[in-house]
């Protein structure tokens, strides 16, 4: 584990009364907070150094332990026992790095305490864990993107992220994906995303549920004497039979052809065809001879 | 999503925190608390929310008009977020597709 300067991460002179540490805790944390600074993994790091750096710098007990040994602050009272025992076996003529006990500049020492810090227990446990952030994100689709399901790759945080967007996905409509968010600190459990959709009208068919709604222009004559007359779908195209006579704005219900329902497979709504029966612009001579003649019928 | 509401009695006790603390933040519109049958009740929803005010004020000595100030400011973060984030998505689209 490296050495980490508790006073230079408070800004703090060695020398500094409770009443600065205090101070120069606060200025920092509402600084660095995570909930004052989501999605930032700098601050989150730097939140726990400073919490750290104030729990030991606020303790006058721990706060000496630390000025005398450093990083192993910890084990003062087990490395004041060892140089009390280190002292006394040279009192007695004894070489201190030579048999079992060992100094502290040897390296098993080094390894010892160094298996002991680094591990995450110990302090990092007597903090309290934190929920990482939620993330969210907003998708902009065309309607017809949502007609089947398909995945896509988002970027969120600087990650890439797949998702399967499921066929019928309204406008506005939200998801969550647990675990997807921010990771938790202090071994806090992830935060979650959510996706928020936002789906843009088509020219062409218009939305009301699972229902789509659309508007075909029919000829006078097809209008008239009835006829066939393909129209286009979202599945494709379909040949419709023209009742005689057909009346203008007069709504024809295709069932099934509609828009998938939400998370339920081979379930669609409708699709309705709203008949604009279009007038001939100019008529031939024969043509208005003709209208003449039926009008008269 | 879920919706189902937990005892604000219950969120106090596990947290250590007075009651009166829920009430205030429930009167500046911070969260959103229900009555029934004289038993007041959060919705699981806005318990983080509600655990991240509560962290506002223990670790940071934040009070009831600073959180009410840091919460609108973090709002707005976070919609000019999901607005950066929905472009960097639109233009991630229009280049897939080219």
């Amino acid at each position: 584990m490296d050495y980490i300067d508790y006073y230079k991460i408070l800004d703090l002179k060695k020398s500094a009364s409770a009443d600065e540490i205090k101070k120069a805790y606060r200025k920092f944390a509402r600084k660095h907070h995570p909930d004052l600074n989501p999605n930032n993994e700098e601050a989150n790091k730097k939140f726990q150094q400073i919490n750290e750096a104030n729990e030991v710098l606020s303790d006058p007990d721990k706060r000496k332990k630390y000025d005398k040994y450093g990083k192993d602050w910890q084990h003062a009272d087990q490395l004041d026992a060892q140089q009390k025992q280190q002292r006394q076996y040279q009192s007695q003529g004894g070489n201190p790095f030579g048999g079992g006990g060992g100094g502290f500049e040897g390296g098993d020492f080094s390894d010892f305490f160094s298996s002991m810090f680094g591990g995450g227990g110990g302090r990092s446990n007597q903090r309290s864990p934190f929920r990482g952030q939620d993330y969210t994100s907003d998708i902009k689709l065309n309607l017809l993107d949502v007609y089947t399901t398909h995945k896509q790759t988002l970027t969120v945080n600087g990650k890439q992220v797949r998702i399967t967007i499921p066929a019928g996905v309204e406008n506005g409509q939200k998801i969550k994906l647990p675990g997807y968010g921010a990771p938790g600190a202090n071994n806090g459990p992830p935060g979650d995303l959510y996706i928020s959709f936002s789906i843009a009208d088509h020219p062409k068919f218009k939305r009301k549920g699972n229902d789509l709604h659309i508007q075909e222009d029919l000829d006078l004559y097809t209008a008239v004497l009835g006829g066939e007359k393909i129209i286009e779908t979202p599945s494709g195209k379909v040949k419709l039979n023209i009742p005689a006579p057909t009346q203008p704005d007069s709504t024809l219900r295709l069932k099934g052809k509609g828009f998938p329902v939400y998370k339920k497979e081979n379930q669609f709504g409708d699709l309705y065809i709203k008949w604009q029966v279009k007038l001939p612009t100019s008529l031939t001579e024969e043509q208005k001879e003709l209208f003449e003649k039926l009008s008269k019928l | 999503m879920e919706n189902t509401l937990i005892p604000v009695i219950d969120f106090c006790i596990h947290h250590k925190v007075e009651i009166t603390f829920i009430q205030s933040l429930a009167d500046y519109g911070l969260v959103h608390t229900k009555t029934i049958e004289k038993n007041v009740f959060i919705n699981t929803d806005d318990l983080s929310k509600l655990e991240k005010f509560l962290r506002l004020s223990q670790d940071l000595s934040i009070n009831l008009e600073g959180i009410h100030a840091v919460s609108h400011l973090l709002d707005q973060l976070y919609k000019m977020e999901v607005e950066m984030l929905s472009l960097k998505n639109e233009l991630n689209y229009y280049k897939q597709i080219q």
